[in-house]
C-alpha cells in the first residue's frame, strides 16, 4: 500500500462522516419547515353519530360531540387544535381545542347538539390542527342522519 | 520547477473530480435529486433511496481505488514512483 492509498483511505471516512453530518443538518431545516395539509372527510361525516373521520395519508381526525362538548381524537399527538362553526354568512366563531389527559384527545364546549339536533340538520366545519412541522386543515359538513 | 507544477495541477484536477463525484453521490443522488431517481427501481429498492443508504458508500469505496490508481500513474509519468 503506497502513500497515495494510505491518504486516500484517511481522506475518505472524513468526506463520508461530513457528508452524512450535512445531509442530517438539511433533512432538519426541510423538516422544520412549516407545511401545510389538507383533510378530507371519509365517508360522511355525522358528529351526532360519533362518525365522522377526517383522514389525509396516515393522520385521522375522529370527531364527536357529547355533554356540550365536541371531542376530536387523533392519530397522532396534536400541539394545539382549533375548530371553527361557520355561520350561513361564512363568517366562523372560533372554539380553540383544550387537551384532554393526552395530546391525543381535544375538547372545547360548543352548541353543535343544538345545531345538530334534528336528522337532516347540517353545520359547516373547519378545523385547524397543529403538529410539529406542520398544519393539518379541513372543512367539511356535519350531517345528521 | 516546471515540472513540480505540472504535477500539482494534475494532482489538483484528480482531487477535483474525486470531490465533485463525491458531492453529486452524496448529496445529488441521495438528496437533491431522490424523489426522481426513486421513480426508478434497483433490485426492488428506490434508487434515490438506495444511492443514500448503499450507493455513495460504494462510490466513495470506488474513489478510494481509482484515487490511488490516478496517482499512481501520475508518478510514474512524473518518474517519482514509489
Amino acid at each position: 500500500m503506497n502513500k497515495h492509498t494510505k491518504t486516500a483511505i484517511l481522506i475518505a471516512p472524513i468526506l463520508a462522516v461530513l457528508s452524512f453530518a450535512a445531509t442530517d443538518m438539511y433533512q432538519e431545516h426541510q423538516a422544520s419547515a412549516k407545511r401545510i395539509f389538507v383533510m378530507q372527510v371519509q365517508d360522511q361525516c355525522d358528529i351526532q353519530a360519533k362518525k365522522c373521520v377526517l383522514k389525509s395519508d396516515q393522520f385521522l381526525l375522529s370527531f364527536s360531540h357529547a355533554d356540550g362538548k365536541t371531542i376530536i381524537n387523533s392519530t397522532y399527538p396534536l400541539d394545539t387544535a382549533t375548530l371553527f362553526i361557520v355561520e350561513a354568512d361564512n363568517q366562523a366563531s372560533v372554539h380553540p381545542l383544550g387537551m384532554t389527559l393526552t395530546p391525543y384527545y381535544w375538547r372545547a364546549n360548543t352548541d353543535l347538539a343544538q345545531r345538530l339536533a334534528i336528522p337532516g340538520n347540517s353545520q359547516k366545519l373547519r378545523i385547524i390542527a397543529n403538529i410539529k412541522g406542520g398544519s393539518y386543515i379541513g372543512e367539511f359538513t356535519s350531517t345528521t342522519q | 520547477m516546471e515540472n513540480n507544477s505540472s504535477y500539482w495541477q494534475a494532482n489538483l484536477r484528480i482531487i477535483a473530480t474525486c470531490l465533485v463525484i463525491w458531492f453529486v453521490v452524496s448529496y445529488g443522488f441521495g438528496l437533491l435529486l431522490v424523489e426522481p431517481l426513486n421513480t426508478i427501481r434497483l433490485g426492488g429498492y428506490k434508487l434515490g433511496f438506495w444511492f443514500a443508504q448503499q450507493g455513495s458508500i460504494v462510490t466513495f469505496v470506488a474513489l478510494v481505488f481509482w484515487y490511488s490508481y490516478k496517482m499512481n500513474k501520475l508518478d510514474k509519468e512524473h518518474g517519482i514512483e514509489e
